[in-house]
């Protein structure tokens, strides 16, 4: 076993099984470097629990006013934040995906069409010419 | 001795009516009556490069279907306030409107012409200005008519259309085997509108609205024309470019004779779609809703919703 840190973080958070804490605490016997590691891991999170809890002054954060949110994952912060990822996949193809109700050239052309040959200068002056060489596409 | 003055009377004023000149409204009324085939070159100096095209011309009654030797299961039929664009027998698009086609202001005038001779005809050709400015040179077939050459100028003088026929026959009076398509959409007229009823010198003649949800506004200036399109969708133009006028960002689109301008606003889109020259479209635009970015949530629930 190499310098397992990330089965070290893990056995800090609880997540180990019996069997990987057994052959961590051989590997940790055996290599002082880890041992370091574990310890120093071990201060850090101490210290960080340690610190006091501050009170904001009232109304100056409304919504500090609510419940205070804990650390620590749970399964609320996981489903938020994969609700987000799944509306934030949505709005990126609704917004390079063309639009069901859009209106093309074609759909102007025929109304101006319509109405200019209503005009005084209707005629070959006037006529409405489509974009015969796209309708050939 | 009634009689004499009365002849003496008419002697006088006879040269006096010729020597004012012609109307230019009796000009086009008279082309729009006339009944021929004809093969016409549309050529456009437009800003974002040359338009042109080849097309061939039926008239009668007042209708005119257009095809080309490009596509030739490509027609349209237009006339009486009907549009329609069939390809291979079907309708793939079209109007009609119903309302008020009332006249604008005159703003052109044409002078006495000029007799000529165009494609082996007699004809005769007119200059059309406007505040001292020539707008357009026309040539009518002086037999029956017919607007046989068009060149349309831009304030400066220089060309920005051109439209002549290549071969004019007229003979060949009513189209045939062309039978009136069956139009739909129609639009009703007389509807109310916050567009400007003058913009830069066009008056606005009416404005519709159709089952979809269009809006528009037709303007004219007795010559060139445009309608302004208010749209509750988004707008797509393929062939168009960005450009910025006036601090102002479009996308524009020319095709032979014709310019389509397209914008977003809060609320939707916007387009004007017309034959004017391209010196007029910066001060007709200046006169609509500026552009407006909807918004990135509007922008989405249209995405989304239509």
């Amino acid at each position: 076993m190499n310098h397992p840190v990330e089965l070290i973080s893990a056995y800090l958070d609880g997540e180990l099984s019996r069997l990987e804490i057994g052959q961590l605490l051989t590997h940790l016997d055996g290599c002082g470097r880890c041992a370091a590691e574990l310890e120093e891991m071990q201060t850090v999170r101490s210290a960080v629990r340690s610190l006091p809890l501050l009170e904001l002054p009232g109304g100056l954060i409304p919504e500090a006013d609510a419940d205070v949110v804990p650390l620590h994952r749970n399964k609320g912060f996981l489903v938020g934040a994969a609700a987000a990822v799944v509306a934030l996949v949505i709005a990126i193809a609704a917004l390079i995906t063309p639009a069901a109700g859009t209106v093309s050239l074609e759909e102007l052309n025929s109304r101006y069409g319509a109405r200019a040959s209503l005009d005084p200068a209707f005629g070959p002056a006037k006529v409405v010419v489509p974009d015969l060489a796209g309708l050939l596409e | 001795m009634r009689r004499l003055v009365v002849f003496v009377l008419a002697l006088v004023l006879l040269p006096a009516a010729t020597a004012s000149g012609a109307e230019l409204d009796e000009l086009l009324d008279e082309s729009r009556d006339a009944s021929y085939r004809a093969e016409q070159v549309i050529t456009c100096s437009t800003p974002d490069g040359v338009r042109d095209a080849v097309i061939e011309l039926s008239q009668a009654g007042g209708e005119m279907h257009v095809g080309a030797p490009a596509a030739p299961d490509v027609e349209v039929a237009a006339g009486s306030g009907g549009w329609a664009l069939v390809r291979e027998g079907s309708v793939v698009s079209s109007a009609t409107v119903q309302g008020a086609a009332d006249a604008p202001q005159p703003r052109y005038s044409v002078d006495d012409g000029v007799d000529t001779e165009y494609l082996g005809r007699e004809a005769t050709r007119y200059e059309m200005a406007g505040d001292g400015v020539v707008r357009a040179e026309l040539i009518f077939d002086v037999e029956i008519g017919a607007l046989l050459r068009l060149v349309t100028f831009n304030g400066d003088g220089t060309i920005y259309c051109e439209r002549r026929f290549l071969t004019f026959d007229p003979e060949a009076a009513a189209p045939s085997g062309q039978d009136s398509v069956a139009l739909t959409e129609s639009a009703v007229g007389g509807v109310e509108s916050d567009l400007p009823e003058t913009l830069a010198g066009f008056d606005r003649l009416d404005v519709y609205q159709d089952d979809e949800g269009f809006v528009f506004a037709y303007y004219s200036d007795g010559f060139f024309s445009f309608a302004v399109f208010q749209i509750p969708s988004v707008l797509t133009i393929d062939t168009g470019f960005p450009v910025t006028l006036a601090d102002r960002v479009y996308t524009r689109s020319f095709s032979p004779g014709q310019v389509t301008y397209a914008w977003e606003t809060r609320t939707g889109a916007m387009a004007m779609v017309g034959d004017l020259p391209p010196d007029m479209h910066e001060e007709v635009l200046a006169g609509l809703p500026a552009p407006q970015d909807p918004g990135l949530l509007r922008r989405l629930w249209r995405s989304l919703f239509g």
